[in-house]
């Protein structure tokens, strides 16, 4: 046969070749057993992959529609993206405290190590931003919907692998270049937004005009809080209860559902500068006054006062009976909210301090020093000094071994809180970064140069902007599939609820 | 001196061709392993491979040579090569670079001998064949009939487009 070939000129071995190369080649799903078929399947862990296999043939398509490719699809993604596996409506983060009570329907019981990390994260709410959901908020997970036309809670719950898969594709693909935006201004004058909270139920917006404005979900106006009689500089909300506070020196008690003021709460003789819940009937407020106070916001009594800051207390974060206070006075402050007294001082820094987060285990702190510092809560020992920024460092957020701050110098930094080293340094603002926030997949910070922008966090790159510039940014936040922008455009206040959901499920 | 791992295995393909191989080589199946520890040793009587031809049957051993000093499979292991799945180490790259009907029968056979590396590189190595292309060049890679109508064929196509969408 090879003497034969070698008397073959190029047209003649082109037809052997073409005649010959079909014959070598074989459908591997026809020669193989199905349970060999699908271990194939699972390594090509692609969804293009897999959904163009699926138009390859009868047999193929059959094959792709076993669930099992797309469980092996969804687990690597998990690996990789925790919170977006997480089936939607549930994956709403929970404060550490309480997670672990709460059951998590996935389908089939997938995603135990996605569940962990899930319910392991700190919360990890940055200064005045959050979108935490309380414990009273969950317990009506289950119950009927209270505002009708959220999409994501209607939406059926996926009951196979493979639409799992889709919808979370979905998300994540629209977080990338799709999504849809609702703007709404929310002040026919200018108002700078001082707060803004993102719960099951609401949008909360605090302004330094006095007034809060409560929205739905989808960003339709509910109600306005009217009482403080000046700026409001902090509120916290816990269900149905929000606390507020701010230049008037009154920490108020509302009802979110009938807009009542249920409880003004006197005695700060400065701005209240920080508010912080613990539990349903635990509100900590910080003040220029120096002081700290525990309220019983059932009650409506003062529990505690705490004294020790020689300066302004900036910020605050809770763990479990732990709250840790920064202050103006360059030190950190550990208080037992039950005993009501000072623990800990941490000293370090050479400026003020702006901002603290804290997970049980650490207390990151930002400073005007511009450096940040972590330390560890049941000894005060300082852990880390992280350098880097070169200006005011205003933003921190801390979850798992990640900690991410952002600066009065524009810039982004992402920290490993293993090595004590930074990961990424993101160019991120030419300003100030106003707001900052990060889960498991992204970041999305917010900075005075009007820009909104979302990135990898894994990768430290710039996935999108959201939006077109804006005048200033004055708070993001954002969940599994939706972000609310507060921005200045034209000289006017206005809202931006982005939504990334999948559209309605068509098959 | 010679070592258990050293002692000599022989084996018998299912078209009965004696292949002599050493102990530690041949345990990189499970398959072989059990049945020797079943017998004590490795004894004088060939230990037959009934599903395994000669040529594929050298080829198995080719590798399990190659791979007779890696650390055996942990119970994390499927987790682990699960995650990086179109790592494939060169020179198993190489190995597998046989006609289509090779590269199956080795993946048949680690199947059968339970050699779940070399199961996982076969398998990785299809994936690989089948990642990155249309539905068109991968009936093409494999002479794979389209079965489907036209109807279908869009239909399917129309159900499968959300993917498509980055």
């Amino acid at each position: 046969l090879a003497e034969l070939l070698n008397m073959c000129d190029g047209k003649l071995l082109g037809f052997v070749a073409s005649f010959v190369g079909p014959r070598l080649k074989r459908d591997p799903f026809s020669s193989l057993p199905n349970e060999l078929c699908l271990r194939i399947l699972t390594f090509v862990d692609d969804a293009k992959a897999l959904a163009r296999s699926s138009q390859v043939s009868k047999r193929w398509r059959e094959l792709v529609n076993d669930d099992l490719a797309w469980k092996s699809l969804c687990e690597s993604h998990a690996f990789r993206r925790l919170s977006d596996e997480a089936p939607v409506s549930h994956s709403r983060r929970v404060p550490a405290a309480q997670s672990s009570n709460q059951e998590h329907n996935y389908p089939y019981g997938l995603h135990n190590s996605a569940l962990q990390g899930l319910s392991s994260s700190a919360p990890d709410l940055t200064r005045r931003i959050s979108m935490n959901t309380c414990p009273a908020m969950l317990a009506d997970t289950q119950s009927p919907r209270v505002t009708p036309s959220s999409t994501n809670k209607r939406r059926p719950k996926a009951m196979t692998y493979r639409s799992h898969f889709k919808q979370r594709y979905q998300v994540e693909t629209a977080w990338r270049t799709g999504g849809t935006v609702h703007p709404r201004q929310i002040t026919p004058d200018q108002g700078v937004v001082t707060s803004l909270h993102l719960t099951r139920n609401y949008i909360i917006v605090a302004l330094d005009n006095a007034k809060i404005h409560v929205f739905d979900p989808e960003g339709r106006h509910l109600r306005c809080l009217q009482g403080h009689v000046m700026g409001v500089w902090a509120m916290v909300p816990h269900g149905d209860t929000l606390v507020s506070g701010g230049c008037d020196r009154d920490v108020r008690v509302w009802d979110l559902q009938t807009g009542q003021a249920v409880h003004m709460l006197r005695g700060h003789t400065s701005t209240v500068r920080c508010l912080k819940m613990s539990g349903s009937n635990i509100a900590i407020s910080g003040s220029r006054d120096t002081t700290l106070r525990i309220w019983d916001i059932r009650k409506g009594i003062c529990r505690h006062v705490l004294v020790g800051h020689q300066a302004s207390v900036r910020c605050l974060e809770i763990h479990g009976d732990l709250v840790v206070s920064g202050s103006y006075d360059t030190t950190a402050r550990i208080w037992s909210i039950s005993e009501g007294r000072c623990l800990r001082t941490l000293q370090g820094h050479f400026s003020q301090i702006y901002a603290v987060a804290f997970d049980g285990k650490r207390v990151a702190t930002g400073s005007l020093d511009t450096s940040v510092r972590v330390w560890d809560p049941k000894d005060g020992r300082c852990l880390a000094q992280l350098q880097g920024h070169t200006s005011l460092v205003g933003q921190l957020q801390l979850r798992n071994d990640t900690l991410v701050t952002g600066g009065s110098d524009g810039s982004v930094r992402v920290w490993s809180l293993q090595t004590y080293s930074a990961i990424h340094r993101l160019a991120a603002h030419d300003n100030s970064v106003t707001s900052l926030q990060f889960d498991d997949s992204r970041i999305v910070s917010g900075g005075s140069d009007g820009r909104v922008k979302v990135w990898d966090l894994d990768r430290g790159v710039l996935i999108r902007e959201l939006g077109s510039p804006a005048e200033a940014v004055w708070r993001v936040v954002f969940e599994e599939e939706k972000a609310v922008v507060l921005a200045s455009r034209n000289g006017k206040t206005v809202m931006e609820v982005w939504s990334f959901a999948p559209p309605a499920e068509d098959d | 001196m010679a070592t258990e791992g050293d002692q000599l295995v022989k084996l018998e393909s299912s078209d009965h061709v004696i292949i002599d191989t050493d102990r530690k080589t041949a345990e990189r199946s499970m398959l072989i392993k059990n049945m020797i520890e079943d017998l004590g040793s490795p004894g004088e009587e060939p230990i037959p491979i009934m599903n395994v031809s000669e040529t594929v049957l050298r080829k198995v051993i080719d590798w399990c040579t190659h791979h007779k000093n890696d650390p055996p499979p942990s119970a994390e292991d499927d987790a682990d090569s699960r995650k990086k799945t179109t790592d494939i180490e060169d020179w198993d790259q190489k190995f597998m670079q046989v006609d289509q009907e090779m590269l199956f029968e080795i993946i048949l056979a680690a199947n059968y001998m339970d050699i779940k590396a070399l199961l996982d590189v076969g398998c990785k190595t299809v994936a690989n064949m089948i990642k990155g292309k249309s539905p068109e060049e991968i009936r093409k890679t494999f002479n794979i009939q389209n079965d489907f109508t036209p109807e279908e064929e869009d239909q399917i196509r129309r159900e499968n487009e959300w993917a498509e969408d980055r």
